[in-house]
Formats: structure tokens, sequence, C-alpha cells
């Protein structure tokens, strides 16, 4: 016991975190977060012996076509109780929390009706066939000929031609956009106040709507009229709701039934045998009925999320958890005292251990845009309640502790920072932070509260209850407030429109005219002229995006109907709608912005050193840029070094950035989502940085074709914010963080050194008042030596725990490419204070 | 020919006896976890190479 206090100091002086952890956390927690198979793909490849569930792949194919000719919502209900009802189900040692999307540990869920082009990539992925591999691969193939012209794409596919067909073309080059407007695996957003706050169990859901269906029939019987119309297709929606939602009872029976047989027939341990018979209680008991204690809340929550990625994928984990099981902690640690604060803290961890080991197939570009991870899993903390007041609590304390102890890479927190915090949270933040976690990202609560009011028109109270629904974007999570899904392919790869500006809209990398025609760049004559090119590309490209996922979303229900999320949500349950369907939802639409910042840059460079100091003319730029530099070096370097950039607090191209940001603000008002309401953008990267790479040709920010692209949604170049960590504060704070888009997302080095003590922590709070008079919505850290990530390279088996925040997301440094690993590297350390 | 019902991991759904559990013992390289799926109490286990006489 000595000897490990006595190492605890030394590995905590020396910064090892990621080894204080391994000591600190109770043995349970130690073996199950060391029980959890590598599901983000490293490299772009999965870990050894990843392999894909082909169980609920194939009972979702025979439930499917065993009901092929019952109506959308109902055939979908069907499949997945034969998944529920079906798929093999496990409980690991020591586990109290139960609940996989697949039918054992180290498998990853396939949803086999999305597509072709999913599944051929399913098909041709080396080593992810189970065992024995040719009798798996025989399976997938006729599982797959048994989709031909039924999955989503293909039924999708012939509506987007009827009139998009050049449009369709250009989404699926992935020169421009990420992924498919079709909503089979989105960022589904949930009705949390409808289903979490205990005041209802799925039984009373399906007693409601039988009442729902009564009142319906009685009610268009009677009366003739239009507005009965629907009813044929409400009352069918009623019935695969109400099918889904008994098989989930029935699927967390069956947890129930595993964990009394091996309590009773296998179990020695009597502690062990006690815990077995309290997950059976558990699971007998949620989500039938309403929660009573922490574990049965918690349980809850993880079977909706469970089910959810049965149903449809879920490409994001929107989540509040301290808000909604505090008062559990609460109940069960300060009031009733049956459970200990370490008790808690087991559940707590391995709530996020559970999330954690969940992972979906992704194809390549995909896996490549998510290095490391399994999907943008942000779950929100802090912030305040309906009322106004601090709704943070023991509960937020207690998850902040925990991701010290388990550190996993996903979920990770984001914190929902607001004058009131109490100073002993804000140093748990920061302890996750300090610890080189890279999360929690901080996000400004009374900004982010005024945004959501502002694009959506949520009302305040609605506003407040704001979650993330992906890495960045807030959303509500009441009846009208919450987004039952958001296609990831609203994502733009801006860079392209300064591209296409200076190249008449012709993209060479996919060989086709891609954005409009704006002109021959070399006999551009001014700014002006190249800036209203750039309007225009900007203008296209926002439009063929949202355009697509318009269509995809409310072609959702008939293509992808939602059975389970509708019966977890309020205003489907009242009227019979899928969840999908854009009717009663405010709207919440962003616009994701990758590599945004490029185009800040390079129009500041072209208009300081071609149309300021006539130091070179267009002709001669887009030469260089079309030889990628190359014979150009000197002139590339004048573009590096000698134009201003982004983060230096120069209103020069500081204006730029705010001119270009209000340009999108305001076509964000013109094109409309399927609620009528606002698109605006998102400044952020998930790894498209990387991604994109060799996607962008030469810039005349000076980058190659193939060099990386900056890293954040508003973080300056790496290595190109020389004025130190104020300048780039005050260049961010110049955005109006409201009015100017969704939000904007800024990376942040900080030097573990200067961060250590209390010095350290009262620098960094000086930082954040800073940060939040300057009215920023958002900021994330990265807390880690260039040492300690140059010896991760050479020996990664020792250095498995080490986490750096990527972009919006943080990653298990050895989990990334080695080009994500440099670009992190060589981000600028900021000094502070 | 030996029936699942035979076998030790076979336990019956109390309301309807002819359905049931195979629940097994697995340990992975990474974690050990017992696991249940559905089996019918007359299904062939012939071939079953993890049938054990009750
Ligand atoms: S499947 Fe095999 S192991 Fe399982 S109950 Fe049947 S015979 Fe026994």
């Amino acid at each position: 016991m000595a000897e490990a206090a006595v190492n605890i100091k030394e590995l905590e002086k020396n910064q090892e975190w990621w080894r204080v952890a391994e000591q600190k956390r109770s043995k349970r927690l130690d073996y199950l977060r060391k029980a959890v198979w590598k599901k983000g793909a490293v490299g772009g490849l999965y870990a050894p012996g990843i392999k894909v569930d082909l169980e609920r792949a194939g009972l979702f194919t025979e439930g499917y076509f065993a009901n092929l000719n019952d109506p959308g919502m109902v055939r979908h209900a069907k499949a997945v109780a034969n998944v529920l009802d079906n798929i093999p189900i496990f409980i690991t040692d020591q586990a109290q929390l139960v609940g996989y999307v697949g039918s054992a540990p180290h498998t990853i869920s396939w949803l086999i009706e999305g597509g072709s082009l999913l599944n051929e990539e399913v098909y041709n992925e080396p080593g992810i066939a189970p065992e024995p591999e040719a009798e798996s691969l025989k399976k997938m193939a006729a599982m797959m000929d048994k989709w031909n012209g039924y999955s989503v794409q293909d039924r999708f596919i012939p509506y987007v031609l009827s009139f998009a067909a050049e449009e369709g073309v250009k989404l699926l080059s992935g020169a421009v956009g990420w992924g498919l407007p079709i909503s089979i695996s989105g960022y589904n957003g949930k009705d949390y106040e409808y289903i979490l706050t205990a005041k209802r169990g799925f039984e009373d859901i399906i007693a409601e709507i039988d009442r729902r269906q009564e009142d319906m029939k009685d009610k268009a019987r009677k009366k003739a009229g239009p507005e009965y119309l629907h009813v044929g297709s409400r009352m069918m929606n009623w019935e695969g709701m109400k099918i889904a939602l008994q098989a989930v009872i029935r699927y967390a029976n069956r947890y129930a039934r595993l964990a009394k047989i091996v309590a009773e027939n296998y179990e020695t341990d009597p502690k062990r045998r006690e815990e077995l018979l309290r997950i059976a209680e558990t699971c007998e008991r949620v989500p039938a009925k309403p929660q009573r204690n922490l574990q049965e809340s918690l349980q809850f929550d993880h079977f909706l999320q469970v089910v959810e990625r049965f149903e449809s994928g879920g490409g994001a984990w929107p989540s509040r958890p301290d808000y909604y099981h505090g008062s559990w902690y609460d109940k069960d640690v300060n009031i009733d005292k049956r459970l200990t604060k370490e008790e808690a803290l087991d559940l707590v961890g391995e709530f996020m251990i559970r999330a954690h080991e969940v992972g979906s197939f992704f194809p390549r570009w995909t896996r490549e845009g998510l290095q490391g991870i399994t999907g943008t899993w942000v779950w929100t903390l802090g912030g305040v309640k309906q009322d106004g007041a601090d709704a943070c609590n023991d509960l937020t304390v207690a998850f902040l502790q925990a991701a010290r102890l388990v550190r996993v890479s996903n979920p990770t927190f984001a914190f929902r920072w607001h004058p009131q915090v109490k100073d002993e949270v804000m140093r748990e933040c920061f302890e996750c932070i300090r610890q080189g976690l890279g999360y929690p990202s901080m996000r400004n609560d009374p900004v982010l509260i005024t945004n959501v009011m502002h694009w959506h028109g949520h009302p305040i109270e609605e506003a407040r209850t704001w979650v993330h629904q992906a890495c960045m974007s807030p959303c509500p999570t009441t009846k009208h407030g919450f987004q039952p899904m958001r296609m990831a392919s609203a994502t733009a790869n801006m860079a392209k429109v300064v591209e296409y500006a200076l190249f008449n809209g012709y993209d060479p990398i996919v060989n086709m005219q891609m954005g409009p025609q704006t002109g021959d760049a070399r006999k551009f004559k001014s700014f002006d002229e190249l800036y209203n090119a750039w309007a225009e590309q900007l203008k296209w490209l926002m439009n063929l995006l949202t355009m697509s996922v318009n269509f995809g979303r409310v072609m959702s229900p008939e293509m992808c109907p939602r059975s389970f999320l509708s019966s977890i949500s309020e205003r489907c349950v009242e009227s019979g709608q899928d969840a999908a369907s854009p009717e009663g939802d405010r709207g919440n639409s962003w616009i994701t912005a990758f590599t945004w910042v490029e185009n800040i840059d390079s129009l500041a460079a072209v208009k300081k050193l071609v149309f300021d100091d006539k130091k070179y003319t267009m002709d001669q730029l887009i030469t260089a840029l079309e030889a990628n530099w190359e014979g150009f070096e000197q002139m590339r370097l004048d573009f590096v070094k000698n134009a201003p950039k982004w983060g230096n607090d120069d209103d020069y191209v500081d204006d730029i950035m705010l001119k270009c940001l209000r340009e999108a603000a305001a076509f964000s008002r013109v094109i409309k989502d399927p609620s009528g309401n606002n698109w605006p953008i998102l400044p952020e990267n998930v790894s498209g940085n990387i991604h994109y790479a060799n996607i962008v040709r030469a810039l005349p920010n000076g980058r190659r074709l193939g060099d990386a692209l900056y890293d954040g949604g508003i973080s300056p170049g790496p290595g190109l914010d020389k004025k130190g960590p104020t300048a780039v504060l005050k260049s961010c704070g110049k955005i109006n963080h409201i009015t100017d888009g969704r939000a904007f997302l800024l990376n942040q080095r900080l030097s573990p050194t200067q961060l250590s003590g209390e010095k350290g922590y009262q620098l960094w709070r000086s930082y954040m008042h800073t940060w939040a008079d300057l009215g920023l919505d958002h900021i994330q850290f990265n807390v880690i030596d260039d040492t300690t990530l140059r010896s991760a390279q050479r020996e990664p088996e020792k250095y498995q725990e080490v986490i750096v925040r990527v972009a919006g997301y943080s990653a298990h440094f050895v989990d990334i490419s080695r080009k994500t690993q440099d670009n992190i590297i060589q981000r600028t350390v900021q000094g502070i204070g | 020919m030996p029936l699942c019902k035979e076998c030790k991991k076979f336990f019956p759904v109390k309301e309807d006896p002819n359905k049931g559990d195979c629940v097994q013992r697995v340990v992975d390289p990474r974690q050990a976890y017992y696991k249940a799926k559905p089996v019918g109490a007359s299904m062939d286990a012939s071939s079953c190479s993890s049938f054990e006489k009750k």
C-alpha cells in the first residue's frame, strides 16, 4: 500500500497521468477499462481481432424480408424487434451495467440496410469477417444480394436523380461534402425531457399510444374531413412504436434472465451474486417502468442509446448525464446513503466505458476523418436549469473525476460554463484539462443560449436545455426543440471555396466543373473581383449540401422509419408521426464548415501581396499554384511569412474573416431547412484537415497539395499564431459568436509545466476570464509536451492511454495517423499569463 | 440425436419450456463474460461442439 502511494506521487510529479489513473481506479474499473476492445480504426485499419457483427445484419435482414408487405414503420419495427429478441447478449465479469450494440464485445455493428456503397466496403475490408472467413463472406454476399433494390441508398437514389443528377454526382465525388444525405446513421437528438425525467416508463407510453389510437379511431369514424386523411398512416406508425417499445422491454428482460441464471447457477462469490441479482432487478424495472435510483437511471439511459444504434446507427451521442441523472446520485449518495461515493464513481466510470466500447463499421473516408474513435460523442455537463439557476451538481463532479480514472477518448465532455459555476467545479474541469484529457471543452453558456434563440427561435427555457448534438452544435432536449436527426453530409470542405474562386470552379482532383464559372482569376483586377467570385462559390456549396440534406430528411420517414426514436419522443407519441418528420420540429440545422480558415489566410495573402503591394500578379500566382508551388519556393515563403495571418490580432486579416463569416451568415437565412428555419455555418474540423489534405490543391496561404490543413474551426494555422495566446483570443473575440454562425471551434495548446500547481490553475482561470469577457463560445486545450508525444510515437505500447484533442473530439494519441500526430506536435504551445 | 434441452447449458423459459437460452462462459483475449442466445429445446445438438450432457 505504502509502495503504491509513493509510486503515485512520483507519477504525479512526472505528470504521467495515464499511469496515475491505472493506480487510482478501483479494481473493477481497471478490469472494465482494459476489457474494452478498441473499435476506432488505427491509421484507417481496424485493430486485429475486431470483427463485423453478422448477427445484427442477419437478424435485421430476416425480420425485414419476413414482413416486406407491412407498412414502413411496422416493417422496420419488426426487423428491429427480431434483432432484440434473438441477438446473443452478454454480461462482462464485474460489470454492473449491461447492453451492447452487437453479439460479442469484439464486434462492430453493420447497418446492412444502408446501401451497397457501405456493404461493398464491409465485404472488401481485410480481416473483419468472422472466422471461418470463407463461410462468413458467403453469408455476407447472400445477405447483400437480398438488399439490392431495397436498401435505403438504392431506394433514395432514383428520387435524387429525378431532379438533381448533376448535383448528386458532385456530392458523391467526395471533394466538397462528407457522406450521403440518407438518414441511416445521423446525429440523433432526443427528447430527454420526455423520456429521462422518470415521469414515465415504456409501459406508460404504450398505454398512452393505446389511448391516442382509440381517440383517433373514434374521431375519424365520426366525422369525415381532411384532418383525418392521415389516420391510416398514423395508426400504423403508432403500431410500429408499440412493437419497438415492447421489444425493448423484452430485450431488457433477457438481460435480467441471464443475470439471474448466472447468479443462481454459476457465480460462487456472494458479493458478485448480489450484484448480478441487482442487475436482474434493474433490467426487470427499466425501461418498462420509471427509474428509482442511480443504477436504474444510468441503465435506462444506456438501453436508449444501445437500441437507438440497433435501429439506425448514431454518429453522435447527444447527452447531458449530470443533469438527467444528478438527482438520483443525490438520493443514493447524499440522502439515502445506499451508495458510497466510491461505489457511485464505479457506476459513473462504467457508464462511460459502456459507451466507449460501442463501435460500428465506418467506410474508409469516415475513418480517415474520425481517426481513432467511433463517432463524435460529446456529452454535455454543467450549464443552467430551465429557470436559469446553476445546474451543476455532485454528479457533475463525479463525471469529471471518473473521466480522469477511465481516460476514455470517447465519449468526451463539453462543459457549459456560466458565471455562477462554483470554483470547486472549475477546478475539476481544470484538473481534467491539466491531466491531458483534452476535455472538457469549455462552452460559453450565456452566449450559446442566446445563439440558440437567435438562429432557430427557441424560447429561453427550451434553449437552456441544450446539449451538443454532435461535436459542437447546441440543440435543446424538449418536445419541439430537439432535432431527431441531422445528417453528417451537411459538412463542407470549405477550402474548396477559395480554390474554386481561383480556378473558375474547375476541380482537377476530381476532373470536373464543380462550382459555377466565376471567371478566369488571372484576369481579376481587384480584390473585390476575387471576393465576389469567392462569395458565389460559397453560396453554391452551401446550397448544394443543404438542398440534398433537406431532401434526405423529408424522405427519411419513408426510406428509414424510426419506430423506436419516435416512440420516445413526445411529439410523435402525441401525433403518430415519424420522428424524422419536420412537423413540430423547430429546427436546429447547421452546416459544418471544415477547413474554413484557409479561405481567410488565402484571401488576405492575395489582397496584400497581389493587389495592395503589387509584388506579384494574379497570373504569376495562378501559375505558381498550378505548379503546386514547385519552382516557386521563394514566392511561396513570401506568401507564408509576409502575408498577414489570422490569429494575431491584426485587423487586416481579421476584417476579412468577419466579412466572409457575415457573407455566410446572410446566406444562412436565405437557404432554409425543412422546418423553414436557418442553416448557419459552424467552422470546425474533426480530422477533416488530414482527410482533405490530398483533395485540396495548393492555395495562396502557402499550402501545397498534401499538406495538412489547419486543425480548428477558427484556430490559427499551426505555428502561424506568432503573437501569443491573448492575440489569438482577441482575433477570435472580434467574431460575434451569436450572429456570425452556429459555433466556432478553437484549439489551444498550453504547456503542462506552466499549468502545474495552484499557480497553474490561477493562470488558467484568468485566461478563461478573458475568454469569457471576449464572448467566445468555445475553447479546448491540449496540455501535453512534445517529449511525451515523441516518446509515444517511438514506443506506442507504453503510451496507450495518452489522450490528445484532435479537433472536435479527443483520441488516444497512438490511434491516430502519423500525419495527424505530427500536426498536433506542430501546434504552437502557448505560454499564458 | 442429442437435443439442446439435454445440455447443461440449456435454461428453459418458464412460460414456454420449448424455448430457452444457451448460456456459455466465454473468455476472450480481453475479457471474460457470460453469453446467452435463444435456442429451441428440441434443437439438434449433434453438431454442437459445446454440448455437455446434463
Ligand atoms: S447450442 Fe450447444 S451448448 Fe448451447 S444448449 Fe444447445 S447443445 Fe448446449
